[in-house]
Order: C-alpha cells, then structure tokens, then sequence
C-alpha cells in the first residue's frame, strides 16, 4: 500500500468539498435503501463527521496505534447507531465508487487497490473493536425518566434509570437520544458519581435552536424512553494525585464537577475542595438548593455560587476568573473546569497568567457559547 | 486538512474554512468577525462550485471524446450509459438531500432567533420590572416621608411627643402603603393586558397557521434533470 498515493488521492478528492461525502450517501442509499434509516432526516452534519474521520484516517495512516485506538473508539462507538458487521462491505463498496467518481481520470487499478486495502484494514479493527465490546456491553442502555423539573425557564434536570447497568467514571458523559428526536444524540455529562439503584441526574440548557437540547430541557415527562450510549470523557479526578481540588463550574458545566464531588465524598479521607458555581444571573444557579445540602453533610467542601451580569445580587460578583483568582491561591490545586466555550477559554488562560501548572488543569468543553458566567 | 494546500501550493475549499485571523491588537480597530466568516463561507462554497464545474466539464470531454474515437453503439458505450445512470440518479437523490437539509437549517435557524428573541425580551422585561420596582419604592418613601413630616407639624392636638411620634409613623406607613397599592394595582392590569394580548395572538396565529403552511425563506426549485 503507497500511503503517499493514498495521501495524495484523498487531497485531490477533497477538494470537491461537501459534494464527496453527498454523492457516498446517495450511493449507499441507492444501492441499499435499508442503511437510509439508520441516519436522521437532515445529512448535513453526518456529511461533516464523514470527511473529518476520513480525514483523521489518511493523515494518520503512517500512525498506526493512534490510528487503531481512533478506529477502535470508532467502531464501539457505532454499535449505538445499529450498524453490524455486515454493513461494512457495502460503505466500502460505495466508498471505492465515490472516490473513483471524483477522481476522475486519475482512478487507476492501482489506487483502486490501495484504498480497497485501506478499507479493509479500517473495517477490520472496527468491527474486532465492535465484537469485542460486543461481549462486554448492550448497544446502548434503554432508560426510562423518573423525575424531571424545569429550574429556570431554559435548564431542565431530569434523572433516568436504566435497565442494565451503566458503569461509569464520575465526570464522564454519555450520548443521548430521544424518541422525540430519533437518530439525534449529543453528549451530555452525568451529574452524581454511581449510586446504587443505578439512577443518574442529567442538566440540560436549552441551546436556541438545537436540535435536541430543547426536546430534553422540556419536552420530557416521568416515563419518556431516552437511549444512553457509551459513557466517555476524560474529565475524571486524578487517582494519583493527593493535592487538594478546585473545581469551577459555568452554567450546566456543574453537573461533571457535582459528579466528582460525589465521588470525593465517598472517600475516606477527602482532600479540601473548593467548588465555583457561576451564572449570569440569580436564577441561573440552578442546583443551589442541593448544593447546600451537599455543603452541609461535607465539612471539606467550600461552595462559592457567583453572579457576573446582576447587580443586585448580594453575594459574590463578577465573572469566574474573576471570583476565582481573588478568592485563594490555587498553584499547588488539581484544578477542574467544565462550562461554556467562552468561560472555560478564559478561566484556562487565567490558571495560566496565575500560575498554576498546565498539567494540573482538567478542561470539559461544553462547546455552546454564552458570554463568560 | 491544510495538508492539501501545502501539497500543491493551491487553495482549497477546507483551507478557506480552516482559515482563523488573529484578532486586532486592544485598542485597534479591527474587522467584525461576522462579516469575514460569511465571506469566507462565500469564498468556499464558490471553490467548491468551480471545482464541482471542472469535473463535470472533464467528464463531459472524455464523453465527446470517446464519441468522436467512434465507440459509440459497443459494448463498452452500454456499460457506460448505465454508469451514467446510476451517477444521474445519485445526483437526483443528492439534490433531494440538500432540499431536505436546506428545509432542517431554515427550522433550526427560524427556532434560533424565535428563541434568541424571546431571551432578549425576558432580559428586558426583567431589567424594566427592576427598574420600575425601584422608582415604585422610592415614590412611596418620599411621599409617606412628607406625609409623616406633616403629622408631626399638625397643629390639631398638640399631643405629647412619643404620640406624635407614632402618629407620624402611622401616616408614613399608611401612605406608603396606599402608593405602593396603587402602583401594583396598576403593575398588574398591564400584566393582564399583556396576557390577554398574548392569547389573543396565538389564537390569530394558530388559525391562520391552520389554513396555509408556515411562510420559509424562498428556496430556489431544484433544476429538472437533463441528460
């Protein structure tokens, strides 16, 4: 296989834009009109995650682990969407056509045969890494809503149960999807460390105009049926670490950090932890309510709730970075943030300018943008 | 995916959309984003149209081409029509798609600024009840205030002083709390006004949304096909 080839054809194939990856599905619904229902109605960000893995794939050919663990996430990751083994061979199928159908002149048997190759190594560990997980894990979790309340009119929380066990690390999130949205799913983080009735709270803001947010935030009632991918992040307490832990919350980016407050509270002895909560407003503090709770029962946790754009508030003003770095001094903390785009940028840099070593910053971003709480 | 301009030194599509400026330095002026983002989005899309044109036109050459060399009515000429056919019906059911996503962004985008709308209005109304909460308080205190000043000048009885001390007090108490009636009383006949308004309005909508489909930005029909 001449992965300088391959480089090469792909580059020349992507210059097409969006058209690559429309013309493929059209292929594959038209030759197998079955696959069509495994997508939601509208393509466009499908067509998006296509190329972008494809992408990572040619650029990392030469790569091999990091290569294979992508895949391998990948193909786990796919078992939740219904794909099977079988539905392998017809993608590549229509992979070869569309490539050959922007290639043009170009197409030789050659690189035919070198994608063909690459296919079927990519397939290969996808679909060992799917079997694999295949004996260890459902698809996904079918869980059903117990409780769900709107706190302010655009954060709902809601607490599902599941029929199967979902194991977990607190801080990790899981993909949703609603039968009121079918084939949508986004990540949301779980907000408790693993209880024993298997109970997990979720916060949900709604984003104007998105796709599932509002269906979740609102829509849902005791008894909706929701699916629950594979839990994943990296936003989990360092077990190694014995330094005390900062963690700054912006908006729904509390339930992460709630969920490792939960699992320090299980240990036996707690480090000193310091837990920010901000919003814009009064009423964005959504979860206030349980968080003193919380403070009360553990003596080693400080909560600060702040407020940025209300000044009438009567405790803490101002914006994360700012409460935070006239509160303490935090260069010796494991520090963790989850939050809004905007917050999280502007908190990292401020650890940076205050000194606090790169490696001890944990960073979950909820990707949405709001100006910084 | 910079890899392809640095490949062959020519801009691409992905290039444009990877593309990030630094922002001016404080105190400069610097171009809105806003503006630079949906121009580049128009550079793209047009990238990738010319592209999109040049493969169609190779194909179209290599089509004559094989014309002229007289392969025409062969084996290889069927084989290729049927080719053409399936390539035909993909791009039908691609100009399918793109109509479907079109109709999904407009609904998204429609849903976006109902809702950023609605977030503006809240903030307003909020700001306005705080602001109206505030002149309210203030009102009464001055009036009440006065109001307490003359009963302590009255000259009716000429009771002793913690008497007129207290009466004063009940009159400041008394005409505070007749302004602040009042201003709640009509606080909330606007409130109802507006709730009124408000049913009356979805009432119109949802009639009027029964008989005739929402209105949507104006998309262009897909071209027939040809060939």
């Amino acid at each position: 296989m001449d992965t300088a080839r391959l480089k090469e054809s792909f580059a020349r194939v992507a210059m097409h834009g969006d058209e690559v990856a429309l013309f493929f599905y059209s292929d594959l619904f038209l030759r197998h009109p079955e696959t069509r229902d495994m997508f939601p109605v509208s393509m466009a960000e499908q067509r998006g995650h296509l190329v972008r893995a494809l992408a990572t794939i040619v650029s990392d050919v030469e790569n091999t682990g990091q290569l294979t663990d992508f895949l391998q996430a990948l193909g786990r990751d796919h078992r939740k969407y219904g794909t099977l083994a079988a539905h392998y061979e017809p993608v590549g199928a229509s992979l070869l056509a569309t490539l050959a159908h922007f290639s043009g002149p170009a197409w030789t048997p050659e690189l035919a045969a070198d994608w063909q190759q690459a296919f079927g190594l990519v397939a290969n560990v996808m679909t060992e890494a799917a079997a694999q997980d295949e004996k260890l894990n459902p698809p996904f979790w079918e869980g059903t809503v117990l409780s769900h309340e709107m706190r302010t009119f655009d954060i709902g929380v809601f607490r599902v149960v599941t029929l199967d066990t979902l194991s977990f690390v607190p801080g990790q999130s899981v993909a949703i999807e609603s039968e009121m949205r079918p084939r949508i799913w986004r990540l949301y983080s779980i907000a408790n460390a693993p209880r024993e009735d298997a109970t997990m709270e979720f916060h949900v803001r709604v984003i104007d105009g998105g796709a599932l947010s509002p269906a979740l935030a609102r829509g849902l009632t005791p008894g909706s049926r929701l699916r629950l991918g594979p839990p994943v992040g990296s936003l989990t307490l360092d077990p190694g670490s014995s330094r005390n832990v900062l963690l700054v919350a912006g908006s729904t980016g509390l339930a992460p950090l709630k969920a490792i407050v939960g699992q320090i509270a299980e240990r036996a002895d707690p480090p000193e932890t310091h837990l920010f909560v901000g919003a814009r407003d009064a009423s964005g503090l959504y979860d206030l309510q349980d968080l003193k709770k919380i403070g009360a029962e553990c003596p080693w946790l400080t909560i600060t709730p702040c407020v940025s754009d209300d000044p009438d508030y009567r405790g803490e003003r101002g914006t994360l970075p700012d409460v935070v770095a006239r509160s303490g001094s935090w260069a010796s903390h494991e520090a963790y943030i989850a939050g809004p785009t905007p917050m999280v940028e502007a908190m990292t840099e401020r650890f940076s300018s205050l000194g606090v070593p790169a490696t001890q910053v944990h960073v979950e971003d909820f990707g949405w943008s709001e100006p910084c709480p | 995916m910079s890899v392809i301009s640095r490949t062959d030194n020519r801009l691409t599509p992905d290039a444009v959309q990877a593309v990030t400026f630094p922002s001016a330095r404080l105190g400069r002026r610097g171009l809105d984003e806003e503006h630079v983002r949906a121009f580049c989005g128009q550079v793209e899309r047009e990238l990738v149209r010319l592209f999109n044109e040049r493969t169609a036109l190779a194909d179209e050459v290599q089509r004559l081409r094989r014309r002229v060399l007289g392969l025409s009515g062969n084996d290889a000429e069927a084989g290729y029509r049927q080719d053409d056919a399936h390539v035909q019906a993909v791009r039908i059911l691609s100009k399918a798609q793109q109509t479907a996503d079109n109709y999904v962004a407009d609904a998204q985008d429609y849903s976006r600024q109902l809702a950023q709308d609605a977030r503006r209005r809240r903030d307003e109304i909020l700001t306005e009840a705080r602001k109206h909460a505030a002149v309210m308080l203030e009102e009464a205190h001055t009036e009440a205030s006065s109001a307490a000043e003359a009963a302590l000048v009255a000259p009716a009885a000429q009771p002793d002083g913690d008497r007129r001390e207290l009466e004063a007090e009940l009159a400041y108490l008394r005409t505070f709390s007749d302004v602040y009636r009042t201003h709640l009383h009509a606080y909330l006949d606007a409130l109802l006004r507006n709730v009124e308004e408000w049913e009356r309005a979805e009432k119109t909508s949802l009639a009027a949304t029964r008989g005739s489909l929402p209105r949507l930005p104006h998309h262009p029909q897909p071209p027939p096909p040809t060939g």
